[in-house]
Formats: structure tokens, sequence, C-alpha cells
């Protein structure tokens, strides 16, 4: 296995330049220091490295020091700025769900599907035993994700066997038992962790 | 570019395995349909003993095709197949399982349904 190593192209752009040409040109410099500022420090920072003497034994040190892959984009964001986010979703979706609880949903799942699935954060799997009720819990969410969260969703409008509301970072999952038991959505998300409910989900007089 | 004649394979568990585009759904008379767009379609060839047989009719939403996908960022997408995904009049997929990859668009165009059974989201 081998690592990715980030060679900073920008710099090594300007060295290289800098050994063609003894003199670099009035304009090149004007270029280098007006609109690079950040890299010109960057070449400063590191100025023993050359890209040329990577050898197996630095990319095997780095594979050491960091584990499986060096390189990380530049506009990921902080640790603490995603779980920060984590868990804003999180609230978000226990809101959610404590309002499917109100309105008598069954079976209330909420799953963290983040590290399986980039696009989303949160799922929220219920059950309703009725169209009328598909409707019921699907408005009472909205209106809670609009007025306490300003938040509206996108998806199905209108109930459906497998009614779904997408609020980007929480989607809803409303479905009929039969269709639950069709699509199997927990089977398919197994390796999510389950999150613990503040309130019991089973609804004690269906069962 | 999928139109009217067009070979499709499917891309789930419904039991289709070949479509033919009949038609395109949408406004203006469209003449090719692209990745997101609903169609109808005719089985050509389909699974034994499954709920789907040939010769049916059926709406289907586009999700794989040979013509190049271009997002804003400039990245290009393009898969080695034209494929789609059976779903009924509600827009339910008839499969529980969609196979391959499949772009993250079909979320914009309000097939999240699919992207939640999809493997893998471009």
């Amino acid at each position: 296995m081998r690592a990715l190593a980030a060679a900073p192209a920008a710099p090594c752009f300007l060295r290289r330049h800098a050994q063609l040409k003894k003199r670099p040109s009035k304009s090149f410099l004007l270029m280098k220091y007006r609109s690079f500022p950040p890299i010109a420090v960057l070449s400063l920072s590191r100025p023993d490295h050359n890209p040329s003497e990577d050898t197996d034994e630095m990319f095997d040190e780095l594979f050491n020091k960091y584990g499986k892959v060096v390189y990380s984009r530049g506009d990921r964001k902080s640790a603490s700025a995603e779980a920060e986010d984590d868990y804003e979703s999180l609230s978000f979706a226990v809101a959610l769900a404590k309002t499917a609880n109100e309105v008598k949903a069954g079976d209330i799942r909420v799953l963290f599907v983040k590290p399986l699935v980039y696009w989303t954060r949160f799922f929220i799997i219920v059950t309703a035993f009725s169209r009328p009720q598909i409707d019921a819990i699907g408005s009472r969410i909205r209106e809670t994700a609009e007025k306490q969260f300003k938040k509206v969703p996108s998806g199905d409008t209108r109930p459906k066997s497998w009614t779904l509301l997408d609020f980007g970072d929480v989607v809803v999952h409303i479905f009929l038992p039969q269709q639950r038991a069709f699509y199997n959505l927990e089977e398919f998300y197994g390796n999510a962790t389950p999150i613990e409910l503040p309130f019991d989900s089973e609804s004690p007089f269906r069962n | 570019m999928i139109q009217p004649q067009t070979l499709l394979n499917v891309a789930d568990n419904s039991g289709a395995r070949k479509l033919m585009c009949i038609r395109i759904i949408g406004t203006g008379n469209p003449r090719y349909a692209h990745i997101g767009d609903v169609i109808v379609a005719v089985i050509k060839e389909a699974v034994p003993n499954m709920p789907l047989e040939r010769s049916e009719v059926i709406r289907a939403v586009i999700v794989r095709t040979c013509k190049e996908l271009k997002r804003n960022n400039g990245i290009i997408i393009r898969y080695d197949d034209n494929a789609a995904v059976v779903i009924d009049q509600e827009g339910n997929p008839k499969g529980t399982r969609v196979f391959g990859a499949i772009p993250r668009e079909l979320r914009q165009f309000n097939f999240t349904k699919i992207v939640s059974l999809a493997p893998e989201v471009l």
C-alpha cells in the first residue's frame, strides 16, 4: 500500500522558474509577491523540500505518521465544526422523531448514516398505519421543521405508500407496514448506528 | 441521449432485464431523455417467475447514460451503459435495491428514494 503525499505544486513552479532563469523578470516578481502571498510564505516555511527527493522511505514515514491517506482536501471542515453540525442535525432529527411519536407513528428508528453515505447524516424511518395517518405525520413534521428550525423539505408533497421528506441532513421515510417490510431499509443500512430516543417508540396499544 | 426505440439495461431487482424506450415524458415534446428524466418503456426481456413480464408497458427513470453528464464544477461523468430504474405511477421504485453507481443529480430531481436504495452515489 502506498500513501499519497501532497506535493506543493505552486512553490515547485516558482522554484523551477528561478532555476531556469537566474534573474526573474520584473513582472514575474510582481506577480509572485502580489497575487500569491500565502504561496511565498509556504515556500519559505519549507526551504529544504524538494519534490525530486520524495522517496519511498519518506512516503513510508508519512504513512506511519498519518495512516492511510496523507493528502486531504483543503475545503474540508475542521473536526469540531463537523461535530457541531452533527449535533445540530441530531437535535433536529430527534425533534422530528418526537413529533412523529406525537402523531402515533409506529416503530420509529433514527439511524446515523453519515459514515455510510456522504449525502446525508440521519435517516428517520417510521411506520404509519393508513394513508390519512401518513398525511398527518408528514404535515406535522413539515410544520415543526418550518416553525422551529426554519427548514423546508423537498421530496413528496402528497401522501404515498412510501413518503419521503428530504431536509438535506435529515431524511424522513414514512412507510405503510407492507412497504416497510418490502423495502427493508433497516437491513440495507444495517451498519448504521441507531440513536437512542428519549421516548418509548413502541406504541403499546397497537401491539 | 435516450430516444424512442433505445434499449436500456435495468439497474434494479424488479425483474425486468431490458427496456425499450417508447416515449419521453415532459413538456414540449422532448426529443431526447437524459439522467433524471422519466420515460415510458416496454419490457423486452424479463427474469422468469417475477411480477414484471415481457411486453409490459412501464415507467422508468434514467439513472445512467453513455452521453456525458456535465457538472458546474467541471466534472464530467460518462457511464458505460444506458440504464433505468422501474417506477410505478406513484414514483416508488418497483424493485427493492438499485445496482451500480448513480449520480447525485437524481436527488435534485426528487428521486431521493432511488438514491437511498443505491449502493454508491457519485
